[in-house]
This record gives structure tokens, C-alpha cells and sequence, in this order.
């Protein structure tokens, strides 16, 4: 049981944990929202934003990995105080990873050099699945900095539309190409923003169910959506 | 007569500190196949104080098992209820059962000394008696048995083996065992304990006094131990209770607030009292 002292120096480490890792989130979701506003729009201006976010949640990342790492080797944190540690750990790559493809979409946006008159036509479930996937990740942070587990016991269920949408689009895309009405270089570059957003969903659900497990000691197994659905 | 002596009935309730009641019901989250140790509805009082309350606990045999709590909340007064060691405490009674092996040690017809030869006790401070090393492990055979001069050496060399401590010791059995560092003199404890080979050892903070590396041989000591006996330990250092122990019980102010799988308890513990100790948010 740690002394009086070393209880504050470990709440003082895990208060510092408790900011970094918000603003980790906040900026990995923000660095979502503009990419995917950026790809909208096919407005090239935005990727430097999303580059430099990118860069900043990677710095931070490593920030809060070294107070975990300095947590764990100092204190020999125990109960909520070693999940909450261990979940930021697990939690700063998934935000990390929203990050990373947050700046692969900024790049797909690059390629279309803002030319692509048929861009809204041609998106089709995209636009959907974007607010969908987005709205996972905001879910998933919100219930991280709440410390809200119940909100995020079922999240799991949420990314089965995403998942859904993502074969829709993947189908409505193929079936464009096939027919001519799509460049195969055009179609290939919505098929990884597609790729993209349904993986953002997959770290949101990640997100919420280590959340359940950091408040509540519970582990939420994963279960395939055929059998969810069967169930 | 001893057991009327021992079974003192329950003091006025003027005893009771108020903030007791504050203690929730115990919870035990563990199922004990093979108990080596049960107390049922275990008291014991120091003249008024009601140190331990009610206790029901089931300390699985081949197991080690962790006794944590705060100072004062009966740690170590439960682990000397178990082999009888309260009976030197004047003003101390017992009720409720403790059984070891099925048998109630506060029976009618146990003869302490046996039950200690069984049940062995190591205290926190290393308390090697002032003779040799041999001397030391010897001492207690000759106490229990009657043995040829070949025999007690074999004794004396198994249980330092046994302990851990042979190699460091074995060319200077005939010196003085106050010589010897601290660790080295609580692992001859344990070989003194051993040599009479008792089925079950109870350790009362045995390496609150050692540095990191004799503790760490100790520890290594109880897992081979824990093989064939039972081990319980009280401990204050909650690292050490996650490291060796299989089950740990977290005791309050003389009650048992709740009792699982270690890992379960340093984990995710049920009960906010043992949430808020193990984390040092109080104690």
C-alpha cells in the first residue's frame, strides 16, 4: 500500500496522465473531423492541418507512454489506478491510429488535386458512413473522459453499421468501375478512404470497450456480428 | 478447563468502536476445495478490544495465502489464533472454531505444542536463538524426537537445503548464528521450523526486515515450500501479497471484507474499502 506521499505523487502522475490523454483524444478527433471535411469539400488546403496534427499526437503519444511506463515502474499501481494506466496505454495507439488515418485520407484528398466533377455523385454511401464513423469515435472519447462505461457497453453493435455501409460502398464502387462510369484510379482511391473509415470505427469500438474495462474491471468479449445477430 | 479459559464470553457492547459498522459484509468471491485452515465465526478479544470479528475464512492447503490489512485490524493476531499463540497473550479469548486438518485447535483435547509442531510460526524479526547455526536447526528435533547423533545431522543439512541457506552456511555450522545476515538468519528460522517438518507455516511479516534480495530468496523459498504445505502470510507490502500469494484476504478493523484470487483483488477488487487500501487512499 503506498505512503501518504507517494499516493499524491502518484495522483499528481495520474492527473497529468488524465489531461495528456484528453487532449490526445481531442486531437486525434479533430484530426478526423478535418480530414474527413477536407475529403467532402476535395479542398487540398486542409492536409497541412491534418499533417501537423498527426505529428502532434504522435509527440504526445510517446509523452504519455513514458508517464505510463514511469507510473508503472514507480508506484506498482494496483485495482482502478493500474487499469486506468494500462488502458491509457492501449488506448494512445488506437487514438494514434485514428491519427495516422486521418492523414492517409488528407492524402487521398491530395491526389484528387481538387479535380473530380463528379465527386458527390460518386461517393455514394461514403458520406454516410463518414458521420457514422465519426460519431464512434466521439462516442468512444466521450465515454473515455467521462469515465462512462455503460455508455459504451454495446459499441460493438454501433460499428456493425459501419461495417455494413463499408461493403455497400465497397459494392456500389466495383460495380461503377465495371460499368465504365469510374476510373479504376479514381474508384481504387474511395475504396481506401472506405478502408480507412471502417478501421477508424474498428479503434473506436477498441476505444469503448477498454473504457468498460478501465471503469469496471470487466473485459467485453468480442463477438462476431453474425452471431450477435443470431443471438 | 483451558478451552473454558480461552472461550471467554462476548464483552459488554460499550466495546465496539462505532465505525465498525461502517465495514460492509464480508464477500468471498474464492471456492476453497481443499481447506487446510477453516475459521467459522472466529472472535478474539484482548481483555475489551474485539480484535478479531466473526471471521470465516478457508485457507486452501498447498496454497499461499495473503493476510493484508492496516495495522491494528488483527493481521497478526489471526495468524497467531491459528497454531495458539494468543494463549501466551494474558486477557486473550477466543470464539467461533478454528479448524485445521478438520479439527477444532481449541478443542478440548489438543495439545498445543503438538499443533505448533505442525503449524509453524516465522515472526517478522529474525529470532535466531544464541547458539550455533546446527544448534539452531537442531533444537527442536531433540525437542520432538529422539534421534542418533548421523540422524539429527541428516535433519540439520536437509532442512538448511530445504531453506535455501546449505551452501551459505554448511562451513560454519559450528559458528554462531547471531553472525549471520538478516536474511541468512530468516531463512535459518524457516530451516528451524522445517526440521521438525510441520505441514503448515505461517509467516508473520517475515521480510519487513530484509533488504530486496534477501527477500526475493525467501519468496522463492515459499514457492518451493508451497508445493507440500500450506502457507499463510501477513504482509503490509501489497507487491509482495500480488507476487507469491494465490489467494489474499483483506481484512478491516477485525473483520473480513472480502477475500478472492489474488489477482482478482489487486485487479479489480469488489468491495470500495479494499479498493481504497490496496491504492493507498487510505491506511
Amino acid at each position: 500500500m503506498p505512503q501518504a506521499a507517494e499516493r499524491k505523487a502518484l495522483e499528481r502522475g495520474l492527473r497529468s496522465l488524465n489531461e495528456n490523454m484528453t487532449t490526445l483524444a481531442e486531437l486525434s478527433e479533430i484530426a478526423i473531423r478535418k480530414a474527413v471535411d477536407g475529403f467532402d469539400r476535395l479542398d487540398p488546403g486542409v492536409a497541412d492541418d491534418v499533417f501537423t496534427l498527426d505529428q502532434e499526437i504522435y509527440a504526445l503519444q510517446l509523452e504519455i507512454e513514458k508517464t505510463c511506463v514511469d507510473l508503472l515502474a514507480l508506484h506498482a499501481p494496483v485495482a482502478r489506478d493500474l487499469r486506468t494506466i494500462t488502458t491509457s496505454l492501449k488506448i494512445t495507439t488506437d487514438l494514434d491510429r485514428i491519427g495516422r488515418y486521418a492523414k492517409d485520407i488528407a492524402e487521398v484528398t491530395l491526389q484528387f488535386r481538387g479535380r473530380e466533377p463528379n465527386h458527390l455523385r460518386n461517393t455514394g454511401s461514403i458520406p454516410q458512413m463518414t458521420e457514422l464513423a465519426v460519431r464512434l469515435v466521439d462516442k468512444a472519447i466521450r465515454a473515455f473522459v467521462a469515465r462512462d462505461a455503460e455508455s459504451v457497453r454495446h459499441i460493438q453493435e454501433d460499428d456493425d453499421a459501419v461495417d455494413l455501409l463499408h461493403d455497400r460502398a465497397f459494392q456500389e464502387l466495383v460495380d461503377k468501375m465495371k460499368s465504365g462510369a469510374m476510373a479504376i484510379e479514381v474508384g481504387a482511391r474511395y475504396i481506401l478512404v472506405t478502408r480507412y473509415l471502417e478501421r477508424i470505427a474498428d479503434h473506436a469500438v477498441n476505444i469503448g470497450q477498454r473504457v468498460v474495462y478501465m471503469v469496471t474491471g470487466e473485459t467485453v468479449p468480442r463477438v462476431r456480428a453474425a452471431e450477435r445477430s443470431k443471438a | 478447563m483451558l478451552r473454558s479459559l480461552l472461550k471467554g464470553t462476548a464483552p459488554p457492547s460499550t466495546a465496539v468502536e462505532p465505525e465498525v459498522h461502517r465495514v460492509p459484509p464480508p464477500l468471498t468471491l474464492v471456492e476453497i476445495q481443499d481447506a487446510a485452515i477453516e475459521s467459522r465465526n472466529l472472535s478474539v478479544w484482548y481483555g475489551r478490544k474485539h480484535a478479531i470479528r466473526e471471521v470465516d475464512l478457508k485457507i486452501q492447503r498447498r496454497g499461499i495465502t495473503a493476510i493484508i490489512g492496516p495495522s491494528g485490524c488483527g493481521k497478526s493476531t489471526y495468524l497467531r489464533a491459528i497454531n495458539r499463540m494468543n494463549d501466551t497473550i494474558r486477557n486473550c479469548r477466543t470464539t467461533g472454531q478454528l479448524l485445521v486438518d478438520g479439527e477444532d485447535v481449541y478443542g478440548p483435547n489438543v495439545d498445543p505444542v503438538l499443533l505448533r509442531r505442525k503449524v509453524g510460526l516465522i515472526f517478522q524479526k529474525p529470532n535466531p536463538f544464541p547458539k550455533t547455526v546446527y544448534r539452531n536447526v537442531a533444537f527442536g528435533v531433540q525437542l520432538h524426537y529422539r534421534t542418533t547423533k548421523e540422524e539429527l545431522d541428516g535433519v540439520v543439512e536437509a532442512a538448511l537445503r530445504e531453506a535455501n541457506l546449505w551452501d551459505e552456511v554448511k562451513d560454519r555450522l559450528h559458528d554462531s548464528a547471531l553472525g549471520l545476515s538478516g536474511g541468512q538468519q530468516q531463512r535459518l528460522c524457516i530451516a528451524r521450523a522445517l526440521a521438525i517438518q510441520p505441514e503448515m507455516l505461517l509467516m508473520d511479516e517475515p521480510c519487513s526486515a530484509l533488504d530486496p534480495v534477501a527477500t526475493a530468496k525467501i519468496e522463492d523459498l515459499m514457492f518451493e515450500l508451497k508445493k507440500q504445505m500450506t502457507i499463510v502470510i501477513v504482509t503490509h507490502n501489497m507487491q509482495q501479497a500480488a507476487r507469491i500469494a494465490d489467494h489474499t484476504a483483506f481484512l478491516y478493523l477485525g473483520k473480513l471484507v472480502e477475500y478472492s484470487q489474488t489477482r482478482e483483488l489487486f485487479e479489480r477488487p469488489t468491495q470500495e474499502l479494499t479498493e481504497n487500501y490496496i491504492t493507498g487512499r487510505f491506511g
